[in-house]
């Protein structure tokens, strides 16, 4: 602190411009690596250096100057220049991003001090360690405005992606992958979130999030859902030397201490029990010894409905009868879930200099599984070079990733229930194996027509899912004349899924009597060629950049499936599709589309105080109609660099004011992406068609439903069909963009020289012309939907950040950094029409309102007794130990018409903690996130309230609501649900507000003098644990709270691992 | 040389202003525009895709079979499944009382689904008569004949909508999209039949007596037999609170024709065997006059057209099926089976008894020989196997729905015609439209409402005399019947005082409940008849003290005789449509 007080005023005597000049040299090294350091900035106010392959510099300075050192990824260091300095020895620390640090924003790069749009900087020493598939999945809570939500799968989805929302959802798409931000890495812009997700950190030189309108618009179409910018590596910042990083780590994963607690074989008998004689009070009828779980569950009680005493259950021995089948007592979760290991090595060694450069990397991450034979394996591949001709005028360069995952995943049931979900809800008395050694199976009477979900993983076992994936660019670039760059770039992003589903004949009834083999497999390349010419010009305190360029994107897309059924053995190598000699199917289709664009941008800056940036684009896309192929992007924004105002410098002084700069934004972007069920229709949507639809639309297709236009009219039952044509969708030649326009006002601060830092945005943003399909009376028939510019929405939000770092005097360094975002959304106009697609009825229009708001009723306890039913307003199916619903309209009937907002499932407020410490070798950080003002189903609240024939349940309903114990907050228990409780209440919807420590993390960098005597620049070693504990509402029962709205998705496990980091 | 160093990425980047519209015409791969459906063999695939239009469902909105329409909610069958909850829908159908415009099914699921997919076959048509219309015989020489087909396809399907929503927007293929969305469902209900008994005379009019090598085609008779269905229904004059008021005679009259002309063809015949309808190898016999056409490994992507629509309805615990149990017979259907000593329906009193294993045996009480072909029953040959006899174990829900299981729509899982689809099941068998069965039970109510019950019976012995003609292919495995079966045709005088109108007309109740019970029939009949009310509410009155969850299930006469208009379908036309009464 003192020492700020002094640099200061010393800083801003030095801006005066006293004194002698003399020739200041020095060296420059990188603190982690202790090499020297090229290309960093040494700057003074007259003069600019940088640092050569030694790392050394030299600068024209007088006493009192202020050297600024500044490189990208470091923090920078001040130093003041007096009679005496010389030969300056210099480390510079990894750091937080500072404002000299280069931000690449669109198509150019630029200083964070210039920035006047949105743009995070992230922070990849954060990530770097977190034991993830994806560098995503560890951004959750870091980033403000950046919402991400996955479950505890190796992908966070399951295979797919987890849901990433940058600045609240635009359109009425939904939170699905239907709008993934735009991802732009060395320049080539994809949607496809594996493009990013399979990126070795160790190669990844920076992230940067362009949140707002303003700052993204330069991406125009595609940029409405925010863009995420990553620059890889390329040994240019090595300073010739080689280095060599290496990571390597091991992890543990246990979903145990997240585990919901169920009830036992002989607990679910007693409910059972329970809610048959609560049934009996109601209807007369009902005995519990002839519910449809009378083949499992018989009772010895007293027969007396008014006072009901339970002697005991009786499990029937056999499950269905079979005698192979005892009936069980099966925890399925421990069944299901197993303790994972995941193994990561990154390697990657650059070389070179910034005329030359290389980088190779390569990667391998294997996750073995949290559930029963899945598995998730990854490589990856990356060779990066450039090299500068004619003294640097000509520059060449490729950025070049492969990459192949390999995935089995969680599957459904063969009724479609996933398999997490029957963890909790199968029968207990169902044992996992038969005493054959095969699996059980519910089969037979009383059972439900669910199957065992180990069995369904071990069937799937050989279903793997490959992804291969070759994506970069080849780039020129040429400067022609001083300061005049023009560069071309052609990039290329192929992919190659390819799915196998082999269903296998089994032992347990409900399975395949023939079993099959369908491999399905999708292409796509995108190809985009990228233009630019940018000029700087520096005229006195004038600083102009200016981008001109053109890019045009070829996109094309096509699947190949084939299947062949009866195979002679069911070994995973013999399942190829020559080996099978049944029916045999293909299935293909092709589309693509094309966009051309043209942009430009002008930026001005003067005396470093007022920054000024106008940029436009003009897209056009094949998907628009003919008459309105064009859409065309405009922004402004401007900043205004406060503390470099004169008379701002002694109140600076005076509050150790370091940076202040105001921004201000006003943009638009758009979205091309809307999807169908059919990719191919949407790509065409300003088009009606006919297809000639033989069989079905997808193997996968749940439905075993015959859409087609084959048919049998020769009734000979096999063969080949007669078929025809059916129209399949209707164009229309209006269609346009979806258009969004957003204001960003924004306020980045620094106090005392950066230790304290921050920024705040404020965000107002209107989409129209929203893209929807909306219903169509079904008079009007089959292939009539027509896709329209249709609704607007608004959204309003902010996000702050704060960051503080510092050291104490005992050398202990510290840093706290807190961040939160807030949006909240609503629709401004829908078309009467489609507003039944949206919660709310005639009293409650959407309008006004998020798309992610839930619409219920609202509860008022439990009837306690008949006079208390007949005191309430009639409610159809209302009796004692029933829930109470309010009769919200007063018209003394509980109805349909009596529901209300019950709250939104996506939260008001999300935020995230991290803090630092370090003292000498040791290091520490735990950084913890959460979300507040979310509403959502809860679905252990559901399990421990209600019951049926079919499942298993929660504790809860041991405690239900009965005339001897009317004081529960449990309904009473029922199998026939008379009082309609499944209907969407705040009984289930509850505040599903959580905090969770997501990392913790120990590390001891060994010193340096060993680490060189091993022939190592540096090695750090750590300890960390993931997803540790979490905090909630009270009201909100799942013990997971990011497994809300369903047990299908993952439990996100409890991770240990141990790993080191390595130079050299 | 600055110059051109400058000028030429300059003009490199200008060039990509300029645009290039050729450039962004990306033209759908795999797809037609209307112009390329102009040929005579594009335009006679319209026409295909329309068959296949009515053939399209499943399970979840059946528009082929009608278990879930005519059978679970009438007095024949229970919903069965995995307890009450399971396709609750059909448990709300089932008891009524739950029954609103907003609780039971939307999209493609239940009643809504059938209306979406009704149109959409009926928009196949249409699609198909405006080609039609526009081509020339010449280049088309089956024109007239697909003309006709597409007139009967959409006289099917409006049929279907009528009888399950009473009120509904018609149109032709005159209408465009545009001017469809217009049209209420406010016609009047002689009005809409007229138009439906219009197709029906069309295609007549237009087709052919035989479709050689094309039995999946309509042909005249399927349009004359069609067209007598349509009277029969128009017959019966319903008011605003569908209580039947009187019987038109020249609708019946035109009944009797028709049906008469179709029997006179010689074309077709009763089944020598029962069971022949319900079997593989079977399709397209002599009995059948119209089917919707199934088709088992064909390319198609799921390995066959199976008919899904019953494909809930194998059971359970059946090591051989493993799912789904719905559709059970109700024990006042097996009770209806039961015969009196002279082989006759014990009319007034057959649900007095109840019918169940220990009386269903060959020892045990009479009873209809049909019932071995409805009802799986404990012990008896399931399926006309007799090694796999039906168990009570296979029952899922013993408790709800227990005691039998279905079986008409059923087939055996080692039959070449079944598929394992999930935990589904799937047939390539046939299931009929019209068959000549019904043709000739048509024949006799008209001819009994017209006062001459005298011609009524010959063709009501007609079907019970086949009846009567056990089937060998129900025996046990020691070649004994399961059942103790005595059956009889009417004889006036002789086993039943006299065939006056009164009883003819119970008879020919009687006769078509046990002809057609399970397959989708019964609760058309009743609200036909006028008499859904009283017959069904006696039913539960009875079945509530048998099956608990039946406690409350009450129907009330102005309401459910018809499904209510889908709400979403009021909204999406912007609350054109009126909603029927009551709901």
């Amino acid at each position: 602190m003192r020492k700020i007080q002094i640099v200061l005023p010393l800083l801003f005597l030095s801006l005066l411009g006293f004194g002698q000049q003399k020739l200041v040299t020095g060296k420059i090294l990188g603190k982690t690596s202790n090499e020297p350091l090229q290309g960093v900035t040494v700057e003074n106010k007259k003069k600019t250096v940088t640092t050569d392959a030694a790392g050394a510099f030299s600068i024209a300075a007088a006493p009192g100057d202020v050297l600024l050192i500044s490189f990208v990824g470091m923090n920078p260091q001040k130093i003041k220049v007096t009679g005496e300095t010389q030969n300056l020895v210099l480390v510079l620390e990894e750091g937080n991003s500072d404002l000299n640090t280069v931000v690449v924003t669109g198509y150019k790069s630029e200083k964070k001090a210039d920035l006047t749009g949105a743009v995070s900087v992230v922070n990849l020493a954060d990530i770097k360690n977190v034991p993830v598939a994806s560098p995503m999945l560890a951004l959750q809570g870091q980033v403000p405005g950046l919402y991400i939500s996955g479950d505890g799968s190796p992908t966070g989805a399951n295979g797919g992606a987890p849901t990433i929302i940058i600045r609240g959802v635009n359109n009425l798409n939904g939170t699905g992958n239907v709008n993934p931000p735009l991802y732009v890495i060395d320049g080539v812009p994809t949607n496809r979130y594996e493009d990013f997700a399979n990126l070795n950190t160790n190669a990844i030189a920076s992230i940067q999030v362009l949140k707002d309108a303003s700052a993204a618009s330069i991406y125009g179409s595609r940029a409405a859902s925010g863009v995420i910018i990553v620059t890889t590596k390329d040994g240019s910042s090595n300073g010739d030397k080689v280095k060599v990083q290496f990571s390597s780590s091991l992890t543990w994963q246990t979903e145990r201490p997240w585990q919901e607690p169920v009830l036992s074989s002989t607990q679910r008998g007693q409910a059972l029990w329970q809610a048959a004689v609560n049934d009996h009070n109601v209807d007369g009828v009902t005995d519990p010894n002839t519910i449809s779980t009378n083949q499992i569950y018989t009772y010895n009680w007293n027969n007396d409905y008014a006072n009901p005493s339970l002697t005991s259950v009786n499990i029937a021995p056999f499950v269905g009868g079979d005698k192979l089948e005892p009936a069980a007592n099966t925890n399925w979760q421990n069944a299901l879930y197993r303790t994972a290991m995941i193994t990561s090595n990154d390697i990657a060694i650059s070389a070179g200099n910034a005329d030359r450069g290389l980088l190779m990397d390569f990667g391998y991450y294997n996750n073995n599984g949290l559930m029963q034979f899945t598995n998730y394996q990854r490589y990856n591949a990356r060779i990066n070079t450039h090299a500068g001709f004619l003294n640097n005028k000509v520059k060449i360069g490729e950025n070049f990733q492969l990459s192949r995952t390999s995935q089995v995943n969680s599957t459904n049931d063969v009724g479609g229930d996933a398999v997490g979900d029957l963890a909790i809800t199968l029968a207990p008395t169902i044992p996992l194996y038969k005493t054959d050694g095969t699996y059980g199976g519910p089969v037979g009477a009383g059972y439900s027509d669910r199957n065992n979900p180990v069995d369904m993983q071990f069937l799937n076992r050989w279903n793997t899912t490959n992804l291969f994936l070759a994506t970069g660019n080849v780039f020129l670039e040429v400067q022609p004349i001083k300061n005049l760059v023009y560069r071309t770039s052609l990039g290329f992003d192929y992919s190659d899924g390819l799915g196998k589903l082999i269903h296998q004949t089994g032992e347990e009834g409900p399975v395949f009597s023939i079993n099959s083999l369908t491999l399905q497999e999708s292409k796509e390349f995108t190809f985009t060629w990228t233009n630019t010419l940018s000029y700087n010009l520096v005229l006195g305190k004038n600083r102009v950049n200016l981008l001109a360029g053109i890019e045009a994107v070829n996109d094309k897309y096509n699947t190949f499936g084939a299947s062949n059924t009866n195979f002679a053995v069911q070994d995973i190598n013999y399942f190829v599709l020559n080996a099978g000699s049944g029916t045999q199917t293909d299935n293909g289709y092709g589309t693509g589309y094309k966009l051309l664009s043209q942009f430009g941008k002008v930026f001005y800056s003067y005396a470093d105080k007022y920054l000024a940036s106008v940029t436009v684009r003009r897209d056009g896309s094949s998907r628009f109609g003919a008459n309105n192929p064009y859409g065309v992007f405009p922004a402004f924004t401007a900043g205004w660099r406060i503390n470099n105002e004169d008379f701002f410098q002694t109140i600076a002084a005076k509050a150790s004011i370091s940076d202040l700069k105001l921004r201000a934004g006003v943009g638009t972007v758009g979205n091309q992406t809307f999807q169908g069920s059919n990719i191919a229709l949407s790509n065409a949507a300003a088009l009606t068609l006919y297809a000639a639809n033989y069989g079905t639309s997808s193997p996968a297709d749940p439905e075993w439903l015959n859409t087609g236009t084959a048919y049998d009219l020769n009734g000979v039952n096999t063969g080949t069909l007669p078929s025809g044509f059916v129209q399949t969708q209707l164009g229309n030649p209006n269609l346009k963009w979806e258009q969004t326009t957003e204001t960003n006002i924004g306020l980045d601060f620094g106090f005392m020289n950066q230790s304290l830092t921050g920024s705040f945005d404020w965000f107002n943003r209107n989409t129209s012309n929203i893209l929807i399909q909306p219903p169509i009376p079904g008079a009007v028939g089959e292939g009539q939907l027509q896709w329209v510019n249709g609704a607007s929405k608004n959204t309003k939000g902010w996000e702050v950040i704060l960051g503080y770092h510092n050291k104490t005097s005992f050398g202990l360094g510290y840093s706290v950094t807190v961040n939160a975002d807030h949006w909240a959304d609503k629709i401004t106009a829908l078309p009467e029409d489609v507003r039944a697609a949206y919660p709310g009825d005639v009293n409650h229009s959407i309008i006004g309102h998020s798309q992610f708001a839930i619409f219920g009723y609202e509860t008022d306890g439990i009837f306690q007794s008949a006079s208390d039913v007949k005191g309430a307003p009639f409610q159809p199916g209302a009796s004692p130990g029933r829930i109470r619903y309010k009769d919200l309209d007063g018209n003394d009937t509980v109805n349909v018409l009596d529901q209300t907002w019950l709250g939104n499932t996506l939260p008001k407020v999300e935020y995230g903690i991290r803090i630092e410490l370090n003292y000498k070798n040791f290091d520490f950080a735990i950084f913890g996130s959460g979300v507040a003002g979310q509403t959502g189903y809860d679905p252990v609240k559901y399990l421990n309230s209600f019951i049926n024939t079919r499942n298993n349940f929660g504790p809860g309903v041991l405690s239900a609501w009965t005339p001897q114990n009317p004081h529960s907050s449990v309904p009473a228990l029922s199998i026939s649900d008379l009082n309609f409780e499944e209907r969407a209440s705040n009984y289930y919807y509850v505040n599903t507000s959580y905090f969770k420590i997501r990392d913790l993390s120990v590390g001891y960098n060994l010193p340096l003098s060993i680490a060189r005597y091993m022939k190592m620049q540096g090695l750090r070693l750590y300890v960390s644990g993931q997803n540790l504990v979490a905090f909630k509402h009270k009201a909100f029962l799942s013990k997971d709270p990011e497994r809300a709205n369903s047990f299908a998705l993952w439990p996100k496990p409890t991770s240990y691992t141990v790993g080191l980091n390595a130079s050299f | 040389m600055n110059y051109f160093k400058i000028t030429i990425p300059v003009l490199l980047v200008a060039s990509g202003f300029l645009g290039c519209k050729k450039y962004l015409n990306e033209q759908p791969q795999g797809y037609l525009d209307a112009s390329g459906l102009t040929s005579a063999t594009n335009v006679d695939g319209l026409a295909t895709a329309a068959y296949a239009g009515i053939a399209n469902d499943w399970w979840d909105a059946p528009i082929t079979s009608n278990w879930e329409w005519g059978s679970v909610r009438s007095d024949d069958a229970y919903k069965g499944g995995g307890g009450l909850t399971d396709q609750g829908q059909l448990n709300v159908y089932e008891q009524f009382y739950l029954l609103n415009s907003s609780n039971s099914g939307s999209g493609d699921f239940g009643f809504p689904g059938v209306w979406i997919r009704a149109y959409a076959a009926i928009s196949r048509c249409n699609v198909a008569l405006r080609a039609l219309n526009n081509i020339s015989e010449t280049a088309l020489p089956t024109r007239s004949s697909r003309i006709g087909e597409m007139h009967f396809l959409r006289g099917h399907m409006f049929f279907l909508l009528k009888v399950l929503f009473n009120r509904i927007p018609w149109f032709d293929e005159t209408a465009t999209d545009d001017q469809i969305k217009l049209v209420p469902n406010t016609m009047s209900s002689d009005s809409l039949w007229m138009h439906i008994e219009q197709d029906f005379k069309t295609a007549r009019d237009l087709l052919p007596s035989t479709q050689p090598g094309e039995p999946g085609r309509a042909t005249r008779y399927a349009a004359e037999s069609y067209l007598a269905k349509a009277y029969l229904y128009h017959a019966y004059t319903q008011d605003a609170s569908y209580t039947v008021t009187g019987v038109n005679a020249a609708y019946l009259d035109s009944v009797v024709a028709l049906t008469t002309d179709v029997i006179g063809s010689g074309q077709y015949s009763l089944n020598t065997d029962f069971a022949y309808n319900f079997l593989d190898g079977h399709d397209n016999g002599p009995e059948s006059i119209f089917a919707i056409q199934y088709s088992i490994n064909d390319g198609t992507q799921i390995g066959g057209r199976l008919s899904m629509s019953t494909s809930l309805n194998y059971f359970a615990g059946a090591a051989q099926y493993g799912c789904c149990a719905f559709h059970i017979p109700s024990q006042n259907l097996v009770n209806a089976f039961g015969t009196d000593g002279n082989g006759l329906p014990r009319f007034t009193w057959f649900n007095n008894t109840t019918l169940n294993d220990d009386s269903l045996t060959a020892a045990g009480s009479n009873v209809d020989p049909r019932i071995d072909h409805t009802v799986g029953i404990a012990n008896h040959p399931f399926k006309y196997d007799a090694a796999l006899p039906y168990e009570h174990s296979w029952e899922r829900d013993n408790g709800d729905y227990g005691g039998f299981g279905t079986m008409k729509e059923l087939q055996l899982a080692t039959c070449p015609c079944f598929k394992k689809l999930g935990p589904f099941y799937g047939t390539s068998v046939n299931m009929d439209v019209l068959r000549y069965d019904d043709v000739l039970l048509m024949d006799a109510e008209a001819q009994i409402q017209l006062g001459n019950p005298s011609a009524a019976l010959p063709l009501i012995n007609q079907v019970r005399a086949r009846a009567a003609a056990v089937s060998p292919l129900v025996k046990n495995l020691d070649g004994t019947y399961p059942s103790n079966y005595k059956i009889d045709i009417y004889k006036p005088g002789v086993n039943i005082p006299a065939w006056d109108q009164a009883t003819a007309f119970t008879a020919l109740q009687w006769e078509r409940r046990m002809e057609f019970a399970m397959e989708g029939y019964r609760f058309f009949d009743l609200v036909r008849w006028g008499i859904a009310a009283p017959t069904l509410n006696a039913f539960f009155a009875v079945e509530k003290t048998r099956h608990g969850f039946l406690a409350n299930a009450q129907f009330t006469h102005g309401v459910h005789e018809y499904f209510p208009i889908p709400q979403e379908q009021i909204v999406f036309t912007n609350g054109l449509y009126q909603q029927n009464p009551g709901y």
